[in-house]
């Protein structure tokens, strides 16, 4: 049971009181410590999915590697810890988390968690813009390119349209916009990692 | 690779469903890397959705409800540097291993000595020697403390021996665990103070380093 506290634990912070009646409700004893498994779930549940939703890029990944970093780390936690270092804890989770999805999906690790940069978000405010200055990148990215380039690219990721939908909006064939749209990604890949270093 | 397995993936990706799996050229990352980010910049799909938060808390609350098992801390043999035997399967392992003289008192080099931590928690990240993130350690620090680790090594089967490491730099024996279908998790009490440990290293049963992990 991980909300469960150890009596001698942490004896220089305030210590969690126990669930009453088996229901735990968000107490925080002082403003940098955690009391119980659901203080820290609500605390961090909405930005630590926006983390993993920013590395996958779709909700079902997301949301099964969300739950997979709650369930591995709850059970071991002991409270009493400040809310940096159970942070820095969900994230190294989530770090680990992240890896073995990439090298079940894809054999290779293509997103990553930065323990630096990450745990900063993590820590900040909450920011309904995401961890990241993921749509001001996506905008460097998208203005750098050819016009047909960065069409395709908008329409298929930004606009959600199908292949389909998109040939026609472009009035191409479905194999031309297959082929574009690649070749749009090859460049924006290279203006990406112009922009990165 | 075909680029027909590449197209269904980055297919699902800009319709928002799960990409499927499919052996990936690292040439291709690049590529891959930005279409997740062009994805993830789709306005207003971001955060979690409610139905998510209240459904994932409830599966939560009732993993809270099954008590789990207890370090069971032993009174601990000075001096002795014994691997303790594991229970497979994941579960808490019980046992205080004796490594409380050799990471306090472990023999000092000033130059290198790290100075304690005073943090209740610590966490660590393995790292394989290809820089692959391989697992995690915690350290809590209480009466008893210990230390939690959850490792992913790919096509890893048997036995991995957990090193820690004192704040001087040297390695002390922890104890073993074993990993199945590169999987495994382990946790044991320990009698050295949390703040002292550097860091540790996996080795596998013929001695060869797996991983390493140095504490934050």
């Amino acid at each position: 049971m991980f909300s469960r506290s150890r009596p001698s634990a942490g004896r220089d912070k305030p210590q969690p009181s126990p669930p009453e009646g088996g229901s735990a409700h968000l107490r925080i004893v002082d403003g940098d410590t955690y009391t119980d498994w659901e203080s820290v779930y609500r605390d961090n549940i909405d930005r630590l999915y926006r983390l993993m939703y920013a590395r996958v890029g779709n909700r079902a990944d997301a949301e099964d590697l969300t739950s997979e970093i709650f369930s591995t780390a709850l059970p071991p936690l002991r409270l009493a810890s400040s809310k940096g270092e159970v942070r820095s804890y969900l994230l190294a989770t989530a770090r680990t988390v992240l890896a073995a999805h990439w090298r079940r999906r894809l054999g290779l690790p293509v997103t990553s968690i930065d323990p630096e940069t990450d745990l900063a978000y993590l820590a900040g405010p909450a920011s309904p813009d995401g961890p990241s200055d993921a749509p001001e990148r996506a905008d460097a990215i998208l203005q750098a390119l050819p016009d047909r380039y960065r069409r395709i690219l908008e329409l298929r990721f930004l606009e959600a349209c199908s292949i389909k939908e998109t040939a026609q909006a472009m009035n191409v064939s479905v194999a031309n916009a297959k082929v574009l749209q690649h070749r749009a990604l090859r460049m924006a890949a290279q203006i990406a990692g112009e922009l990165a270093s | 690779m075909s680029n027909r397995r590449l197209l269904a993936f980055i297919d699902a990706l800009a319709a928002g469903r799960r990409p499927p799996r499919f052996r990936a050229d690292p040439a291709d990352a690049p590529l891959l890397r930005t279409a997740l980010e062009l994805r993830a910049a789709r306005p207003g799909e971001a955060q979690p959705s409610e139905q998510f938060v209240a459904e994932l808390h409830k599966k939560l609350a009732a993993q809270a409800a099954v008590p789990a098992a207890e370090p069971r801390p032993v009174r601990p043999r000075r001096g002795a540097l014994m691997l303790a035997a594991a229970a497979a399967g994941g579960v808490l392992v019980a046992g205080t291993f004796a490594v409380t003289d050799a990471l306090d008192h472990s023999s000092s080099t000033p130059a290198a000595t790290q100075a304690p931590s005073a943090s209740a928690l610590r966490t660590g990240t393995f790292v394989g020697s290809g820089n692959q993130v391989l697992g995690q350690i915690v350290a809590f620090r209480g009466k008893p403390s210990w230390v939690f680790m959850k490792v992913a090594v790919p096509h890893y089967d048997g036995r991995l021996t957990c090193e820690l490491q004192a704040a001087d730099g040297s390695f002390v024996a922890y104890g073993t665990f074993r990993v199945h279908n590169g999987v495994g998790q382990w946790s044991k009490t320990i009698s050295s103070q949390v703040g002292a440990l550097r860091g540790a290293r996996l080795v596998d049963s013929n001695g060869s380093p797996v991983a390493s992990a140095t504490f934050a």
